[in-house]
């Protein structure tokens, strides 16, 4: 059985709106990033150290925008929607910002294959993100496992100012 | 500390990064702060009764950070992580250590700065290389100042 079916072909190259991370740059977003992560460069949170760089402010780290579209106040909770459901996996929404969802069928899974990011500048404590996306490609192959899908997404993240944060596409595998 | 183009030279391995062990709570606390909430990272028998995989596993977002530090560390403040790709070829999972490399493959020059180009991983204990990629940094020369920022990428680079 195909997974590229014409409703999925028909999405490549569908570009979403120009989406507004439901937060800004938020002190405390960031810390538990860098703490999940391990890394407590100063420039993430000490003012004055960003201050004495080029940052001019403290900033979050390079590819935090791209964890910055989360599910708005005033949304329906995805979790009590599916929670009967044995085959949820825990994927919420879309796996870009304004993107609709591939129509694939129950139980499809998601796996990361990769990622190609250019940087231009960090994101600001207290800034606000923006994002655009398209599906850049999308293309079956047959693995031992069956059929599957690489679904390539490119997203350019900006501040709320319009300057160019990221350039980001990401490689998927959809079986 | 000040990195120069003048100091990099081609084969030059980096200070590799290491993390770990990752236990399942290093897992989850990248998933809340992420509000990711793909089960494969914290729910085990999800991820093996269901998804058929050998063990919960690292977030590919999880080593993309990781790679990103060794970089900017590497590039230091005056220099600029411009480029950077990850390839997820293989899984990592659950209680792994991870070492972060990376080694110099090629320099230039690119008018006001200098663009160094890096071959770049994540291995296990065992050695297993999950996650190939490359990266491009900008760097100062020694005579002047840092690499402009907001970054421009120089033309035709």
């Amino acid at each position: 059985m195909s997974l590229l079916t014409s409703e999925v072909e028909k999405l490549i190259g569908a570009e979403s709106g120009v989406e507004v991370a439901c937060d800004a740059v938020e002190r405390g977003a960031v810390r538990c990033y860098v703490q999940a992560y391990m890394d407590e460069d100063p420039i993430f949170h000490s003012e004055e150290t960003a201050r004495g760089l080029r940052w001019g402010a403290s900033v979050a780290p390079p590819l935090f925008p791209m964890n910055m579209f989360r599910r708005p106040f005033g949304t329906p909770d995805p979790f009590a929607e599916r929670a009967a459901d044995p085959d949820f996996d825990g994927i919420v929404g879309s796996t870009a910002p304004g993107l609709p969802p591939l129509p694939l069928p129950k139980g499809i899974g998601l796996l990361n294959a990769g990622t190609e990011v250019e940087v231009f500048r960090y994101a600001r404590h207290g800034e606000s993100v923006t994002a655009k996306s398209r599906y850049h490609s999308i293309t079956e192959k047959l693995s031992s496992k069956g059929p599957m899908l690489l679904v390539v997404i490119e997203t350019e993240y900006r501040s709320g100012g319009g300057d160019l944060l990221l350039r980001v596409r990401k490689t998927q595998i959809r079986r | 500390m000040r990195r120069c183009y003048e100091q990099v030279t081609v084969g030059e391995a980096l200070e590799p990064l290491v993390k770990g062990p990752l236990t399942s709570a290093h897992l989850m606390r990248w998933s809340a702060a992420m509000e990711n909430w793909h089960k494969i990272h914290y729910d085990r028998e999800f991820a093996v009764e269901h998804d058929k995989l050998p063990d919960l596993l690292v977030n590919g977002t999880l080593k993309q950070q990781f790679v990103m530090q060794l970089l900017r560390q590497w590039a230091g403040n005056d220099g600029w992580v411009w480029k950077v790709s990850f390839q997820f070829r293989a899984m990592n999972v659950v209680d792994e250590t991870l070492r972060v490399w990376g080694r110099v493959t090629g320099r230039r020059e690119a008018g006001g700065f200098g663009l160094v180009d890096l071959e770049l991983g994540i291995v296990n204990g065992g050695d297993k290389e999950s996650t190939p990629g490359a990266a491009v940094i900008a760097l100062p020369y020694e005579t002047g100042g840092p690499v402009p920022y907001p970054f421009v990428p120089p033309p035709g680079a």
